[in-house]
This record gives C-alpha cells, structure tokens and sequence, in this order.
C-alpha cells in the first residue's frame, strides 16, 4: 500500500478523516500488574492499523479493550476513555452484546464452533435477529462466506462441520462469521499466526479488501504482514504506546530508537 | 543476560559410556520393571476377584431362574367346586377365591397315593406342593370351566424343599434329621419321578411376583417397579438442579470466600456415609414434611440429596472441560453471557454431564442405607402403582432375602443381584454410548 492510495482514499471518503474509535488515557490492570500505561490512539475508518510489538507489551490487552472482551476477566480493570463514533464504549448505557456486534473479533487460534458451516456463519445474525426470514438467513450466510473468500470451497458441504476444514479455511470461516453480523470494526488477535505462509497470503489478501468495508486492527509478531497490509502501525513496548503514525514512515523512518531496534529484528 | 555472562561457563561432556552411566541406565530400565509388574499384579487380583463374584454369583443364582413342577392328576370334584356361575373371567376369579382348593388337591393325592392315610402323612405329602399349587388348579378352573367334574392334569409348583432337592441343594446321603425333607417325601418324590412327571421350567414367577415369605413365590417385580419409581423421582430432582447448579457456580457465580465455602461443602458431601442422607429425609421428609414411609417419594428425594453432590462436580468438570475459544467465539460474536453458556457451552458438555447423571443414578439404584432409614426395608408383596404408594426397592430386596433363614431364597438372593447387575451393566453401557454419539470434536 502506498500513500498515494492512501490520499486517494481519504479523499474519497469525506468522513474518514473522524476516527472511528479513540481511546484516550487507557490504563489497565491486572491485580496489581500495570498491563497498559496511558494509551492514547486513533482507529480510522477503512483503514488496517497494526499493533506491533515484543510479547507481553500490551497489544492484545489492547485490543481486548476495543469490543470489552476484558470485561469476561474478573482481575481485569479498565480505566480511561474509549469512544466508538464519539461515544464512551465503557458507559453503563452502552450495552456489550451490540458493541460487542459493532466491534467483531477475530481470534489467534482458529476456533468455529463444533456445528455445521452453514451454521457458523448464520450464528451471529440469528441471536441478533438480523435475518427475517430463511432466505434472507441463507443471502447473509452465502454472501459472507464470498466476501471471505471461503464460497468456491465449501459451497457444496455447508452442512459439513467448520471443525472438519483445514486451519486456513477454519480462519476464513471465523473472519465470515464475524462479517456476517456487519460489523464497523473488526479486530483480529494474530489472526495468521497458526497459519503457513499460503493460507496467510490468502488472509492477507481477504484483509486488503475487506479494509474498503471496515476499519481493521490487527496484532501482529511478523513486521513484513504489518508493512504489508496496514496504513497505520502502533509499536506498543512494556504497557507504553513508545509510538504511532502512518506505516511508511514507522518502518523508513522511526523516530524511537527501540521502534527502530524492534523493526530492524535487533530487538524482542 | 548478565548473570550468565558473569559466571563461569564450564563445559562438561557426559561420558555415555561410563559404568556410573551404565548403572543408571540399569537401575531405570529395573524401575520400569518393577512398576509394570507391580500394575499387572494389581489389576490382576482385581480381576480376579471380579471373576469370583461373578461366578459365585452366577453359579447360586442361575438356579433361581428355574422352578420345579409337578404333574398331578386333579379331580375337579363337582361336589367341592360347585356348578360353575356364568360370568366373565375376573368375576370366576372371585368366586373361586372362596371355595376349598385344598380339598381337591388332597383327594387327588390320595387317589394316587391310597396307602397315605393318617392326617400326619397327608400333610407332609402335601408339603411337597407349594401354596402356589392352589393357583395352579384356581387358573385351570378360570381358563376352562367345562372341565369341572372331570379329572384334568395340572403341573403343579411344587415347594421351596422340593425344588432345592431337585436342584440337589438338598443332599439324599444326609442323615434324616439333618435335613428339611423325610425320606418318605424323598420316596414319594422318586415314584413321580419315575413317572416323569416332575419337570423344570423357566421361573417366570420370579418376575411377576412381588415378595412372599414363600421362597418359591417370591419375586422381583415390586422392587424392580419401586427402584424404577424411586430412580424416577430421583432425577427428575436431582439433574436439573444438580446442572443447574454447576452451570451456575462455573459460568455465573463470582469467585469469591462464599463460592469458595460452596464448593469445600460440595466436595464434602459427596464423602458423607450414605445412611447421614437416610437419617436426614427421614427427619425432614418424613418427619417435618410428613411424607408416607416407604414411599419412592421418599426414597427418592433422599437418593436425590445424595446423588447431587455426584451430578454437580462431574457437570462442573464437563462445563470446565469446554474450550476457552468457544466461549470466546461466541461472546466476541455478540452473544450474551447466557447466551453462550445454553447455545455453545451446555450442549458440548452435555455428553459429560449426561455420563456423570447415569453414573450417579447407577449409585442411587444400588443404595440400600438411606431406604433403611426411611422404611423402604418393609415386606411388600403388591407392586406399587405410584410414588405416593408403600414399595421396597431392589438392594433391600436383596438385603432382605439375604436375611432370610429359608434355603431357597439363598438362590433368590443371587438371582436378585443377577436382576440389579444388569440394570446398572445397562445404565453403565448407556452412559458410554452417549458419550460416543453426543460427543464432538473440536
């Protein structure tokens, strides 16, 4: 992705200049460990974001934040300001089920439920009653599995289990599953991490087009998949955003010296 | 990093080949040994014990499925039985309930025996002849009135001491005192057996019959239909607030000192003797409640209080068992807390929790101590037609068989467990096969 792209795309779209979350003055425990210091940064719209970073820095609690799937840990606190479209997503009026449906969630591990494929994906619209009725079940359940790249594979076995697929394609199910329900953001935790390098391609490539819908934040360990796919990178070092900006310029022109050591490989 | 780099790196090669090396290698390989043996050995014994239950079992028990009968020919004397009344089957039933079927018999024995005179040999010739002998010739009656006034052959049951010898429980060489039979019921016994008239049939009465204090009369079939009525009540209580409550205490509960005390006491009643739990639904149930003694309600609110404990920590352990990453899914998905747990986490620990149910119900069938407590040990001879009604259940039944001074119902006893043995090889085969059709792969 280059940065004339990216002009042309902000220029395209008025309203991608607001950020779509902001998260101000995060900080998060757990028991008595400091786990996130004072995190300000910015999502935008149609964009992928990367968080990068050594392990243990922060990244996934993070992005945990985003959709409150901290929430389910008891010993976690989460104090500071979270908005999504200008509102504080840790407000008691907000309700979690239709964050959590706006804010999707894509996991390391590949983990579709032990139930038909077809089921999988039409999960998420059937508790949040966005189907009215089969058919429009069934358009939400093909379309996804095409936006996911996962059609021309599994359309003759949807009653198949989605644990009978390989793990690629069990991630491309996951990735349906969580479009099925339209989110605005997608978050994914190192969604290519138990992938080889084929299937991480076809991710890779599913992200790509899948940012002209949504706004993406991917974790990320591999610095080439962060250069490669995202417009914005967030290099995270124990619990402290150490520094954010535009893709290009982190990976050309890193003004931390341990952004610089961490992405040239000499460091973490 | 440092510290390494400060210290002395000394690099030490290991001899593979030493003696010391050669040693160790041997003492392991002769630790592996021993451990091998010594399990061998163990699930050795216990099999073999297993197999001495078994047979013993198998081997008094077996005998208990037959009965002993006798041929006779009975002269359905008018002048006893009197004209036959004209109506249905039941009402024949009654009406013979009244008239002198002992009579007929009597008369028919000594016809056959005319040198049998004195009062005393007719009754130990009668003795050999159960009292189920009436029904024998009442059902022949009932089945074909025209056959009054003419002699029929009826095949009789013969008594408890009369199958034993049969069976050869009961030895000819002791001496006569020594044993229940005379020699002259021997004698009489020989000359139908050289008539061929004595046979051995499959005892159904085994199962149709309730309790009697005749061993030949006795069955099965009120304790199996108040074990079933109790087992009945004790699930219907137990698993939905047995998973519930495991559902409640992993999925919902906060972990705190309180939850923590639950769950200690949980654990904790699952080791209390089962005759606490017998004590206890006799002072509530019974006692503050004032529930009928005897009764499969009972009985199996108590089993219940002790088949809980069993539910709730196997169905703790399969809801633990569920994956992390499916809850994940779910809750990143949009689904509520509870929508999670009945949509994803129950049905995939249902096979667990289900195993763990069975396992449990198959404990509560077996438990005798509780039903003691609250009057389940009573002689019951009518099966019970509902939970409210007095029943016994079948390991009392065999408690109270076991106790009894009759030689047959030592056969009685074993067919008994054989009876409870497969119910639970039944339940337990269940159980594994839920397991395997329910269970799903992730």
């Amino acid at each position: 992705m280059n940065m004339v792209n990216l002009t042309d795309e902000l220029e395209a779209k008025a309203d991608t200049s607001a950020p779509k979350i902001r998260a101000q003055k995060v900080n998060v425990h757990y028991s008595s460990n400091h786990a996130l210091k004072d995190i300000n940064l910015d999502i935008y719209p149609n964009e992928v974001t990367a968080l990068i970073g050594p392990s243990g820095c922060g990244k996934s609690t993070f992005l945990r934040c985003l959709n409150r799937m901290n929430d389910t840990i008891d010993i976690c606190k989460v104090e500071g300001r979270i908005t999504l479209d200008g509102q504080n997503i840790n407000d008691k009026k907000i309700d979690v089920v239709e964050l959590r449906a706006r804010v999707g969630m894509v996991f390391q591990k590949p983990n579709p439920f032990p139930k038909s494929i077809y089921d999988n994906v039409a999960y998420g619209p059937r508790i949040h009653g966005i189907a009215q009725n089969k058919q429009e079940l069934d358009d939400i359940v093909w379309s996804s599995l095409k936006k996911a790249g996962l059609w021309n594979e599994v359309h003759d076995r949807l009653d198949a289990s989605g644990t009978s697929l390989s793990g690629g394609q069990q991630q491309r199910l996951c990735i349906a599953r969580t479009i099925a329900i339209e989110p605005e953001v997608i978050l994914m935790d190192e969604p290519c991490s138990a992938l080889d390098p084929i299937a991480t391609a076809i991710i890779e490539e599913l992200i790509e087009d899948l940012k002209n819908r949504y706004a993406i934040v991917i974790v990320t360990h591999s610095m080439q998949q962060a250069a490669r796919i995202s417009q914005k990178t967030a290099f995270f070092h124990l619990g402290k955003l150490l520094e954010h900006g535009d893709t290009t310029t982190i990976f050309t022109n890193p003004v931390h010296e341990k952004t610089k050591d961490y992405i040239t490989g000499r460091y973490g | 990093m440092t510290d390494i780099q400060e210290t002395d790196i000394v690099s030490r090669r290991v001899n593979w080949h030493s003696k010391s090396q050669k040693d160790r290698l041997e003492s392991r390989y002769r630790k592996e040994k021993i451990f091998k043996a010594l399990a061998v050995s163990s699930l050795s014994i216990a099999i073999v014990a297993l197999l001495v239950v078994l047979v013993s079992i198998l081997t008094t028990g077996i005998s208990g499925f037959k009965e002993t009968r006798i041929e006779l020919d009975i002269y359905l004397d008018r002048d006893i039985v009197g004209e036959v009344p004209n109506l249905d089957a039941a009402g024949l039933k009654d009406h013979y309930a009244t008239i002198n079927i002992n009579s007929l018999l009597i008369k028919s024995l000594q016809k056959k025996f005319p040198e049998v005179s004195s009062r005393r040999d007719v009754f130990s010739l009668l003795k050999l002849f159960s009292v189920g002998a009436q029904s024998d010739i009442r059902d022949t009656l009932i089945a074909d009135p025209d056959l009054v006034g003419k002699t029929h052959t009826i095949s009789l049951l013969s008594s408890s001491i009369v199958d034993m010898f049969i069976k050869g429980k009961i030895l000819r060489d002791v001496e006569e005192n020594n044993r229940k039979i005379s020699d002259q019921q021997i004698a009489w016994l020989d000359q139908f057996e050289l008539e061929g008239k004595i046979s051995q049939n499959f005892n159904w009465t085994f199962f149709t019959n309730g309790d009697s204090r005749e061993p030949e009369l006795a069955g099965v079939r009120s304790a199996t239909v108040g074990s079933l009525l109790t087992l009945f009540v004790t699930f219907i209580i137990s698993f939905p607030i047995g998973v519930g409550t495991a559902i409640y205490l992993e999925e919902f509960a906060p972990k705190n000192r309180y939850t923590d005390l639950i769950e200690i006491n949980i654990n904790n009643l699952a080791a209390v003797p089962s005759i606490i739990f017998g004590l206890l639904g006799l002072a509530i149930f019974i006692g503050f409640v004032g529930l009928p003694r005897s009764a499969p309600l009972v009985g199996g609110l108590t089993l219940a209080l002790m088949t809980l404990p069993t539910i709730i920590i196997t169905a703790r352990a399969a809801i633990k068992a569920v994956p992390p990453s499916i809850k994940e899914a779910a809750i990143g998905l949009g689904a509520s807390h509870m929508q999670m747990v009945f949509h994803h986490v129950l049905p995939l620990s249902m096979p667990g929790i289900l195993t763990g149910s069975i396992i449990g119900m198959a404990q509560a069938l077996g438990e005798t101590a509780p039903l003691l407590m609250i009057g389940m040990v009573a002689f019951i001879v009518d099966t019970p037609g509902g939970i409210m009604e007095a029943s016994t259940a079948l390991p009392v039944q065999v408690y109270l068989w076991a106790d009894s001074p009759e030689r047959g119902f030592l056969e009685k006893t074993s067919a008994a467990i054989m009876v409870l043995l497969l119910f639970l090889i039944v339940m337990n085969g269940l159980a594994i096969w839920m397991r395997q059709k329910f269970e799903k792969k992730w």
